[in-house]
């Protein structure tokens, strides 16, 4: 299938992508990768009349840390976290995710905010800014505004994002003492989307978890912060028993999604068991 | 050890250039002027009555040009004699979701998409049938009137005395297996362009050429001659490039006679390109199949006796159903030694896109059960995998219970190398916890010794033409569908005449050129199509040497023909001109080798009227060109041609019983392999870390092209072991696509070490046998049996995914966690088809149907019932 005919703008700043946005509203789709929106405009699940491409904007592309604070722009590809030597020091757990992330061309061209924005349920990237309690911030026509990482999934394929909004940077605190991170995923084996993802990020004091961060996908329509698990991790001795115990929580009071690949139940029982082996995977590296 | 040139050498497929270049045309590429597209339309419904199609809002529409609907092209046809039940586009009937109900013609592929929704069809809805054994017992509404119970063919056999041979066995093990269904997803969609000459006395359409995607030209020739009521004589089939058929090219497809009734009416060139829904609906893949299987055995592993009940779930057309469902039993024999055999087989209708011939056709689901439960048997017996399969060999030649011809049998060689290469008797039960070993046996045909329409007309012949200048145009009808048929025909006319390869042009697959071929499948090309191009080379060299034998002042039988030289024999191997031509040609081979290098090979500068009179001047000789040698022989007849023809020896015909035709072949192949694999006991994910697959090919004339087929078939196999599955849901497919329905490709490949075994067949040429097929079937049981080796349990409903195999875990381990999905459900233990896909119950909501559909109902009771 061919897409239903449009017209395509690349943005030079995030300004011009404003204003085009404010100008051509729900005509409009952000092109940010297009690994999403082009297939679906290709089913004809998506007819935007115009494309506005904002990945050339080099203003939005950058990896920093600035005072405690690690921030990326919107429009950084997926490789360019995989390799990023900072992130690798302070951060390990987002290029460990980007090297789930689809296959190498998609990791050139595609975007963490392009996936984010779009909030597919079964998304990497959402699992790893809900682990490290991250806040999403969003450009407008009234100025910015930064939305915390589990307030911006709101449901399948739906964030917080309002009309004419643009997602510029995703930043988070820098993670100190301490740390062990792990993201660790089930693969479709046909679209390589996780049947399941679990992104781990604990900090650690004296054998004792000091706080938690658990992000999981692909179980439920939306991407969630796995509450129950990182309320039995916290303050306890970080020891097979408490990461099983923890790990049952995976999937607390989540309406587990159904395919053709596994059913819900599955999912729930993956969710546990691929939880026990992230943490596992983190508090081995927390050292 | 046989000298030979180019038989047994890795060369390039001749045909790859264009291939990966991007130059070469397949159906879908090829382009007319005047040339429109036809879009079809399908019925939403699974079985339902047809009161009315009104498709005038959808003519008035601009762009338009015509809407062809069944009673445009009313005559029954089908794949087989005994199944002529399908109509170009449905009369009075629809019989599943995807079933043709009209076609539109129109200038544009979105002006017909457009006037699809502009036709108004009225359906009277009638109950729909999606599991066999209900199926079997409906006592109305058949699918079709003249089969009554729904059944399509149901066979008996008893060989040998099946109750003396159990009353005789110490161990008896009998067990159900369910296989899922599975389609080829060849790379390529179906395509075709038909279009008519207007008849130069009346103006209307005259002869016909059909250019298409299809494995059999000629059978496509003959149907379509009998639905558009033409002559053969007047219709062309023309076989482009073919990207990948596996069997789903292998019969008529609903396409090919909708584009030639549309031409016909639109009075213009008419196109249709299959989308991969579509791809997925025409299907006439493998059957859903029901497996029940009883082995006796004596405590040493001796086979006593086998049974076997066997249900296909075959959709709403026979297709190649008959024969399916024989060759599922003809092909426990000829495998091992089995003295007594019952076989029951059902093909059963139901209101499901047909089934028909898929890579491995009929042997593949019972092969999985059959080696799974003589691994079982091992176990039991404390007998190890390799040793039980050895006992059970054949002693050939010899002539199987069931009438099965074997002669050259490579078995034996292909154990014992898998064993050797996988380090199995050092490896197996020593590995750790979560991995182990699993070895599994198949075969399959070299072709078919009876054919569909049974004659004595020979299977394939090949006619050969040599030009003045060296050239040799080979005409096969054989249909390279990427599996190198043409290449190999190239090869053996190279062998036999001494030549270079790119001496020879094929010209493969059009009825009006090409002598008849059958078509390619049930890997009979190789056998049968290399037989015939083999004796119309040597049909050709006769007269070559009995030219150059008046030259040369000698008998021909003193010529040898080799390196583009003939020369006494006896006298010194010819170096100079003739290896020089040889390095000239050997460039040709190229892709790239350009005209002057072609014309080179004529004695460096030397026109061929002045050679010709060179030669006539000088006086005998030892050696000569084969150029020299062809102008020789043509200016003795006029014209240098050879004919060649093949057909099966009668004594490898099979016996005299009713279905007796399916499974006798010329030879077998033989095949074994050896499965690594690991499984993670908490999610039940199986990963293949490596396969060992040793396969008999009898000779390979191309050893990499053979490696080719092997590791193809081993994925193929792969994909049907662990995910490939087509999920129904009240007669819908839920995965009509390449993203849901997931084929695994180089990228999910484990290594897999091929290792070739030439047993040389007595009657294949060069002693080549099949190498496409065989492997398959090995592959699911090997899987099968190294997840047992692994983790214990035995699982019996393929494919083993994720979730089934945990469920068959938890299922064994009584102590462990009960899982809601495990409840009432055993994958080592199946009962039933289920709606599910690789979650064991599916629980998702299927497509909007109209609330009064009957299948609805139906589809809710078949989902509850376990």
């Amino acid at each position: 299938m061919i897409p239903t005919q449009f017209e395509y703008v690349a943005a030079k700043s995030l300004d011009e992508a404003l204003s085009l946005l404010g100008k051509h509203k729900d005509d409009a789709k952000l092109l940010a990768g297009g690994h999403s929106l082009i297939p679906a405009m290709k089913l004809r699940l998506a007819q935007p009349q115009v494309l506005i491409d904002i990945s050339r904007i080099k203003d939005l592309s950058y990896i920093r840390e600035e005072k405690g604070q690690v921030r990326i722009g919107s429009m950084t590809t997926h490789y360019q976290i995989e390799s990023s030597d900072l992130l690798r020091r302070i951060c390990p757990l987002l290029p460990e995710t980007a090297t789930h992330l689809g296959d190498v061309q998609v990791r050139n061209k595609g975007t963490i905010g392009g996936s984010l924005a779009h909030s597919d349920p079964a998304a990497d990237w959402p699992a790893a800014v809900l682990a490290l309690d991250a806040e999403i911030v969003v450009a407008g026509p009234k100025g910015e505004r930064a939305i915390k990482a589990d307030k911006f999934f709101v449901d399948l394929l739906t964030t917080a994002l309002e009309q004419g909004e643009i997602l510029r940077e995703v930043r988070f605190n820098t993670p100190q003492g301490t740390v062990g991170q792990s993201y660790v995923k089930v693969r479709h084996p046909a679209s390589g989307f996780a049947v399941v993802g679990v992104a781990v990020n604990l900090s650690v004091n004296g054998g004792k978890c000091q706080s938690a961060g658990v992000g999981i996908t692909g179980v439920a329509p939306k991407a969630y912060r796995a509450s129950g698990v990182e309320k039995a991790l916290q303050g306890n001795a970080l020891d097979a028993k408490t990461l099983s115990v923890a790990a049952a929580h995976a999937s607390d009071g989540v309406d587990a999604n159904t395919d053709l690949f596994a059913s819900g139940e599955y999912r729930r029982h993956l969710a546990e068991v691929y939880t026990r082996r992230a943490l596992g995977t983190a508090v081995s590296r927390a050292k | 050890m046989t000298d030979f040139s180019i038989i047994g050498k890795s060369v390039a497929l001749i045909d790859s250039a264009g291939k990966t270049t991007g130059q070469g045309k397949y159906a879908d590429d090829l382009s007319l002027p005047g040339m429109l597209i036809g879009k079809i339309l399908h019925s939403p419904y699974p079985h339902a009555l047809i009161k009315k199609i009104d498709s005038s809002r959808a003519e008035a529409l601009e762009g338009v040009i015509a809407v062809v609907t069944g009673p445009d092209a009313p005559n029954k046809y089908g794949i087989l004699p005994v199944g002529h039940d399908e109509t170009a586009l449905a009369v009075e009937k629809v019989r599943y979701v995807g079933d043709n109900v009209a076609c539109v013609v129109a200038i544009s592929e979105s002006i017909a998409e457009q006037a699809l929704d502009l036709i108004q069809v009225d359906y009277e809805l009638l109950p729909a049938w999606f599991d066999p054994e209900d199926s079997m017992k409906a006592e109305k509404d058949w699918i079709h009137p003249q089969r009554p119970n729904n059944i399509e063919k149901d066979y008996h056999h008893v060989f040998g005395d099946p109750e003396k041979g159990f009353a005789e066995s110490d161990l008896v093990l009998e067990n159900r297996y369910l296989a899922g269904e599975v389609t080829h997803a060849a790379m390529e969609p179906h395509s075709t362009l038909a279009a008519f000459e207007p008849d130069p006395q009346t103006g209307k359409p005259g002869r016909l050429t059909v250019w298409s995607s299809t494995q059999v030209p000629y059978y496509l020739q003959h149907k379509l001659s009998i639905v558009l009521e033409m002559p053969m004589s007047q219709i062309r089939v023309i076989k482009p490039l073919v990207g990948g058929g596996f069997g789903g090219k292998s019969e008529v497809i609903p396409l090919e006679i909708i584009a030639a009734v549309a031409a016909r009416k639109a009075k213009a060139p008419v196109k249709i390109t299959y989308t991969r829904e579509e791809v997925f609906w025409a299907h006439r893949g493998r059957p859903r199949t029901i497996i029940d299987l009883k082995t006796g055995v004596k405590k040493d592993g001796r086979i006593t006796s086998v049974a076997a009940r066997v249900v296909q779930d075959g959709g709403a057309y026979c297709s190649y159903g008959v024969v399916t469902i024989l060759y599922s039993g003809a092909l426990l024999g000829a495998l091992y030694d089995i003295p007594n055999i019952r076989y029951d087989g059902y093909r059963v209708l139901t209101n499901k896109p047909a089934c028909g011939a898929m890579r491995g056709h009929g042997t593949v689901n019972v092969r999985f059960a059959f080696e799974s439960q003589l691994d079982e048997i091992a176990n039991r017996l404390g007998i190890d995998s390799a040793v039980i399969r050895r006992r059970n060999l054949l002693k050939p030649p010899c002539i199987t219970v069931n009438n099965l011809r074997v002669q050259s049998y490579g078995l034996p060689e292909c154990i014992e190398k898998v064993i050797e290469r996988s380090g199995w008797m050092k490896r197996k039960g020593r590995m750790l916890p979560g991995r182990g070993l699993g070895l599994a046996c198949s075969h399959y045909v070299s072709g078919a010794a009876n054919s569909i329409i049974r004659s004595d007309m020979p299977h394939s012949t090949v006619n050969i033409k040599i030009d003045r200048d060296g050239g040799v145009v080979v005409y096969t009808g054989a249909s390279d569908i990427g599996q190198g048929s043409d290449t190999m025909v190239a090869q053996i006319v190279a062998e036999v005449l001494g030549i270079s390869l790119g001496r020879i042009k094929i010209i493969a697959a059009d009825t009006d050129l090409t002598p008849i071929d059958i078509g390619s499948y049930s890997s009979r090309v190789t056998f049968m199509n290399g037989n015939a191009s083999l004796r119309a080379a040597e049909n050709v060299k006769t007269k070559i040497l009995a030219a150059a034998a008046q030259k040369m002042n000698c008998s021909p039988e003193d010529i040898v023909m080799r390196h583009d030289m003939l020369w006494k024999r006896g006298t010194p191997e010819p170096h100079g001109k003739g290896a020089e031509a040889v390095q000239i040609l050997e460039k040709v081979d190229t892709p790239r080798g350009n005209v002057q290098e072609v014309s080179g090979r004529v004695e460096g500068q030397i026109l061929r009227g002045s050679l010709q009179q060179k030669r006539k001047e000088e006086g005998p000789k030892d050696r000569m060109s084969f150029e020299e040698a062809v102008v020789s022989a043509i200016d003795f007849s006029g014209a240098l041609t050879g004919t060649g023809s093949y057909a099966p020896p009668k004594d490898a015909r099979g016996g005299a019983f009713k279905g007796a035709g399916v499974g006798p072949s010329p030879a077998y192949s033989y095949s074994a392999q050896v499965a690594e694999v690991s499984v993670d006991e908490d999610t039940g994910e199986v990963t293949v870390h490596k396969v060992w697959a040793a396969h008999d090919c009898g000779r390979a004339l191309n050893p990499v092209s053979v490696e080719g087929q092997v590791i193809g078939s081993v994925w193929m196999g792969m994909g049907q072991a662990l995910q490939e599955e087509m999920v129904w849901k009240d007669g819908l497919l839920m995965n009509p696509g390449l993203l849901e329905y997931k084929s695994p490709s180089s990228a999910e490949s484990p290594e897999v070490e091929t290792i070739i075994v030439e047993s040389v067949d007595p009657e294949g040429p060069f002693g080549a046998k099949e190498a496409s097929e065989g492997s398959l079937a090995a592959t699911i049981p090997a899987i099968a049996n190294a997840i047992h080796d692994a983790v214990g349990v035995r699982l019996r409903e393929a494919p083993f995914t994720p979730e089934r195999v945990l469920a068959a875990i938890r299922a064994r381990k009584q102590a462990a966690k009960a899982l809601e999905i495990t409840r009432g459900a055993d994958p080592s233990a199946p009962k039933v088809f289920r709606e599910h896909g690789g979650s064991l119950w599916y629980k998702g909501k299927g497509p909007e149907r109209h609330p009064d559909d009957p299948a609805r109902k139906n589809g809710d009771k078949a989902l509850a019932g376990d």
